[in-house]
């Protein structure tokens, strides 16, 4: 019941926003729409060490309808490097949810295009080309 | 001078799309005429049908005309599967029943249609190899004049069927009223299926002709098909079939218009406005008594 | 409990929100594909609210459901004597201009060195509120969840009363119910604005859940998913909507097994028991059934 306290506290109490950008490279594995997903980390240029971060993520349209697992990305060699494997159930546009806690708390939603390849950087999400 | 020439060039370019809108709308409309409910598979069984012709023409390299064929089969089949799905089994009941039941059949064949050909661009073979036509300062695309062709064709059809066959009669007997019509012998669930399946061959027909047109296909072909034909059935006046090329022809200059002088935002938000005026104003030429 | 799970949950009952917003209309009699948008208003109200104006959440959740209501009451005046086909499309058409106003909708401000606010197609992002108190996805499931409990608390009270036999009067035969000296447009009007505003408490805990919004989110694949969930799940109590969305994300989690083909099967089962339910699986013979076992 710990958790209903936190929220009545934290509901009341001010914070300071933490705000952290990041990049995604991923690659498809080859298997059915699960990417090896690198996620760089920063902060004011300067890269992020020991985070834990959650990633997941949804569909623009229809938000909610496919329920990707959160998955734990660990840390690689470089700092400010995580990698995790990131099963999406099709390809097309994604908003990538990265949840990042420990020295810096924030949550981040990147959306990323999911092809055959890999994801490009969406830049502007406007509506898909109509036909 | 140049506004003139501008105002006409976009008219000719909304008729030019308005045609398959219109085509679109027909489709529509046959089926809301005779079953009262609007088919929201319609669009996908279209999009089924383009999906299968471009399947087999990467698989085969087909020509035009067996591609053609082939669309037509695909959403007939299509089509015929919703009906016997969604429509027959609630004919006496709850019209939302069986618009929610084609809604999830949409999901079905959409899904369908992207695990035939997953990617999200699909190249298809041009209707016509050439350029446009050109008079003055204007042009218009070849492609557009056959789509306008193909409407009138089907309308001209259409009345001949309607006023020259038995068939026909019973369909303008269901139309009028349904319950009147099967006190009277017609067999109200044959015509409802021939019905469908005649609406999915022209869907499939305009599908075909849509994609060849622009020489590409794309998943979001099956929920444009659906909104572009809905609404011009509804600014048409629901329910008549030269309402429907009508509101189609209206819905292209509309947009056509909307886009120039607004820009590609306005020319959804104008499209939409316009309907929603229309049904709250409800003039007389729009049908608005009590149905689904 | 995992966060796997946590977050499945959460997307039920956030969804549960919307789908009995258009169940409202479907027991007042009618067929609404629009309740996405006022969804979208209730999100972009609240996010307005917390992360711009520096209003505590409760308000900003205050302030979205009479957006919502507002909103809805003004799109759904000019609608309000069509019916069945002409009141769905009129709905679709009010959800899609809103939708496309989201889009052109940009308003930014400066909050703390960083500029927040609706930007266009490029959404609203920074929507922290709850994130930055340290709110745990548990806390915000049990947030979204205390509060649909009470909706449908509330609902289902009001549904034993004459109000609610009103309003099911009005769903099954309009003329007949104005004959009984219902005030039918004022009743519908009434409808409109309340699903209206239940879909907006939604979208605004949906906001401050994904700290993040954009026009698409709001679009027609919402409104179709969401009405269908609440038909499927049944039309003769308030909790038949949330049957729905779980039977959905229920099922989808459940049935991995499926992947890629779920909509193939979810939709051929969906349009199988309309046949077998019209009305649902908990339609009005089945709660009536379960009433009287006693």
């Amino acid at each position: 019941m710990r958790w209903l306290l936190g929220l009545a506290m934290a509901l009341s109490f001010e914070a300071v926003a933490q705000k952290a950008e990041a990049r995604l490279d991923c690659i498809h594995t080859g298997k059915d729409f699960i990417y090896d997903c690198v996620i760089e980390i920063m902060r004011q240029g300067q890269p992020v060490t020991d985070l834990d971060v959650r990633m997941s993520a949804d569909m623009p349209s229809m938000p909610m309808a496919h329920q990707v697992k959160p998955v734990t990305a660990r840390a690689t060699s470089t700092p400010g490097e995580y990698r995790a494997h990131l099963d999406l159930e099709m390809s097309g546009e994604w908003a990538v949810k990265l949840r990042l806690a420990g020295p810096l708390r924030d949550q981040l939603v990147l959306h990323y295009e999911f092809d055959e390849r890999g994801a490009r950087p969406v830049r502007g999400s406007g509506r898909p080309p109509r036909k | 001078m140049a506004p003139v020439v501008d105002f006409l060039q976009n008219s000719l370019d909304g008729l030019s799309a308005g045609a398959a809108y219109a085509l679109l709308a027909v489709g529509f409309t046959l089926i809301f005429g005779v079953l009262r409910r609007a088919n929201l598979s319609y669009g996908p069984a279209i999009m089924l049908g383009a999906y299968a012709a471009t399947w087999l023409f990467l698989q085969t390299g087909a020509g035009l005309l067996v591609l053609f064929a082939v669309a037509v089969l695909a959403t007939v089949l299509a089509g015929t599967y919703v009906e016997r799905l969604c429509f027959a089994p609630h004919r006496k009941g709850a019209a939302a029943a069986a618009m929610v039941a084609s809604f999830a059949i949409w999901m079905q064949l959409e899904e369908l249609a992207t695990l035939l050909l997953p990617r999200h661009l699909y190249a298809f073979p041009a209707l016509y190899e050439g350029g446009p036509l050109t008079f003055g300062p204007f042009f218009v695309r070849v492609e557009s004049l056959l789509i306008l062709l193909a409407a009138v064709a089907v309308c001209v059809a259409g009345w001949k069927v309607l006023y020259a066959t038995r068939f026909g009669i019973a369909v303008r007997a269901v139309i009028d009223d349904p319950r009147a019509a099967e006190l009277s012998g017609i067999d109200v669930g044959a015509v409802s299926l021939r019905i469908f399946a005649v609406a999915s061959a022209i869907g499939g027909a305009t599908g075909f002709l849509i994609v060849a047109s622009h020489e590409q296909v794309t998943p979001m072909l099956g929920m444009w098909s659906t909104l572009k034909g809905m609404l011009a059935m509804m600014l048409g006046g629901l329910g008549s079939l030269p309402g429907a090329i009508a509101g189609g022809l209206a819905l292209g200059l509309i947009e056509a218009h909307s886009q120039w002088y607004f820009g590609p935002q306005f020319r959804d938000f104008i499209a939409y406005l316009l309907l929603f005026v229309l049904l709250a104003a409800r003039p007389p030429w729009m049908n608005t008594r009590s149905a689904y | 409990m995992d966060e796997y799970a946590i977050g499945v949950l959460t997307s039920v009952g956030l969804l549960s929100f919307v789908a009995t917003s258009a169940y409202l209309l479907l027991i007042a009699g009618e067929l609404s594909f629009g309740q996405q948008a006022f969804f979208g208003v209730g999100a972009y109200a609240a996010g307005i609210a917390t992360a711009m104006l520096g209003l505590p959440l409760f308000l900003g959740l205050l302030i979205a459901m009479v957006c919502g209501a507002a909103v809805a009451a003004l799109v759904g005046l000019p609608a309000l004597r069509l019916r069945g086909l002409y009141f769905a499309m009129a709905t679709l058409a009010a959800a899609e201009m809103l939708r496309i106003l989201f889009e052109l909708f940009h308003w930014q401000v400066e909050v703390g060195g960083e500029v927040v606010g609706p930007d266009g197609t490029q959404g609203f992002r920074g929507i922290r509120w709850v994130f930055e108190r340290g709110v745990e996805p548990l806390g915000f499931l049990a947030l979204v969840w205390g509060m649909l409990a009470v909706v449908l608390v509330v609902i289902h009270l009001l549904e034993r009363t004459r109000l609610g036999s009103a309003v099911r009067a009005l769903g099954e035969d309009p003329e007949l119910a104005g004959t009984l000296g219902i005030d039918v447009l004022r009743l519908k009007l009434a409808v409109v604005a309340a699903a209206g505003a239940l879909a907006a408490l939604g979208g605004a805990l949906f906001a401050h859940h994904n700290t993040y919004i954009e026009p698409r989110n709001f679009d027609i694949m919402l409104g179709v998913h969401t009405l269908a969930y609440a038909l499927i799940g049944g039309l003769g109590t308030v909790v038949g909507p949330l049957l729905g969305v779980a039977l959905d994300l229920g099922l989808l989690e459940g049935t991995r097994v499926f992947q890629g083909y779920r909509m193939i099967v979810f939709g051929g089962l969906v349009a199988l028991l309309l046949i077998w339910r019209p009305r649902g699986l908990l339609d009005e013979r089945v709660v009536h059934w379960l009433r009287t076992r006693r």
